[in-house]
């Protein structure tokens, strides 16, 4: 049982690394040089860009990671500072709410870019981690 | 004894999941595709960054059209939650007028949003409305197309008398299960009728009010079809909540790429405020 399980989230881990190699080959060139923001199927369905595509593969990645440590190392729900009982799915809920509104907020106070407002996000993230 | 693991039955879930990959998921992911990109039509699509979140946390007209939300939400829990529990309070308790109640409450429930809005805008109007004419003839100056306090108490009038039901109905079924014993003991206790609603009746009906604050909550800060019909967010902007506004950015003015930064920030709130209320019903739920 454990053997399959790891083997199937192994398999589906180089699926997943496969996808996001395949997503860069189909950033287009623009003078010689790879333009990041640039359609991904000019034209297409769903107007895809690179950024936004890591971001879906990089939640789905995210999603595939803590299913399978769901069921490899069950965890019984805790009570945190918040007085609310949280599961790792529920914290990484919190952790990606949150994260979004971190990113809004310095958006607005300080504007572009954003990596601050993510930089301040993953702190917030190992703290909802850790302490929720 | 080993509990024996079989996972196969998560696979029943997967026709749920195609379901909604179709109608949420995929729709979500192109959401956010035109929220990071400006168009002028054609579906040729040119990054533009951040930009549209910028200009929508930072536009007055957004804003303000959620000022106009919170308002209105407030407004209209402040009326039909109270009110909800009085109708409760006061609907016979069994019998064949228990029922006749139970049915008439259920009606408003039943009729389409877009019903509701026309019902209601023929209503209100001065020259053939049965509402509109009659202020009009008592000497009120009413007109809910040119003022904007008019368009406000028409459109929170008009909910007041869609939603209350819902509120009543899930308090009375609240109170429908209080043991007779409860009113019995109180009664010993020569407690007041005061009394008897703040230490029976209103702990008991605790769970569903929650509910239905949750359901009124909600409903009224993405409502927009009934406002539509009446009002058209007018006069001017003021009845305009934020999907009328949202709706107008988006379908109106075709500007895809600022109206899916504005619905994704919404869509961000709403799902704040669900998370807040979900995980406030859950742990009434764990100390009960």
């Amino acid at each position: 049982m454990r053997k399959s399980v790891n083997l199937g989230f192994a398999i589906l881990g180089i699926v997943w690394l496969g996808f996001a190699f395949w997503l860069t080959t189909l950033v287009p060139m623009r003078d010689d040089a790879r333009d990041w923001f640039g359609s991904l199927n000019p034209g297409g369905w769903m107007a895809w860009t690179f950024p936004s595509a890591l971001f879906f593969t990089i939640i789905a990645g995210l999603l595939i990671l803590f299913t399978y440590l769901a069921i490899r190392f069950p965890e019984t729900p805790r009570k945190g500072v918040l007085g609310i009982t949280t599961t790792r799915g529920d914290r990484l809920f919190i952790s990606l709410l949150g994260s979004a509104f971190i990113c809004l907020i310095w958006l607005g106070a300080i504007g572009t870019p954003v990596w601050g407002g993510l930089a301040c996000a993953i702190i917030y993230a190992a703290a909802v981690f850790r302490w929720v | 004894m080993e509990k024996p693991l079989n996972n196969r039955a998560w696979f029943l879930v997967l026709p749920v999941l195609a379901l909604v990959a179709f109608s949420a998921v995929l729709p979500l992911m192109t959401v956010v595709n035109y929220s990071v990109q400006d168009t002028f039509g054609n579906n040729q699509f040119f990054w533009a960054g951040l930009e549209w979140f910028q200009d929508t946390i930072h536009s007055d007209r957004v804003r303000a059209a959620l000022g106009r939300q919170i308002l209105f939400s407030a407004i209209i829990l402040a009326i039909e939650i109270p009110l909800g529990i009085f109708v409760a309070l006061n609907m016979p308790k069994k019998g064949a007028w228990a029922s006749f109640c139970l049915v008439t409450m259920a009606l408003p429930l039943l009729i389409p949003w877009n019903v509701v809005g026309t019902i209601w805008q023929v209503f209100g109007r001065v020259d053939i409305g049965l509402l509109g004419y009659t202020l009009t003839k008592l000497g009120i100056d009413y007109n809910y197309v040119n003022d904007a306090l008019d368009a406000w108490i028409t459109v929170v009038v008009m909910d007041v008398w869609h939603w209350t039901s819902l509120v009543a109905l899930l308090c009375y079924a609240g109170l429908q299960s209080i043991p007779d014993a409860y009113y019995q003991a109180a009664k010993i206790d020569q407690a007041s009728r005061w009394k008897v609603f703040r230490y029976i009746e209103l702990p008991k009906m605790q769970g569903v009010l929650l509910i239905a604050v949750l359901l009124r909550f909600m409903d009224s800060f993405m409502i927009y079809t009934e406002p539509f019909v009446v009002t058209g967010g007018g006069p001017g902007n003021a009845t305009t909540f934020l999907s009328i506004d949202l709706v107008k950015m988006a379908v109106g003015q075709f500007d895809l790429g600022p109206a899916a930064a504005f619905s994704l920030i919404y869509f961000l709130m709403i799902l704040l405020i669900s998370f807040v209320f979900y995980t406030v019903m859950t742990k009434e739920g764990e100390t009960l």
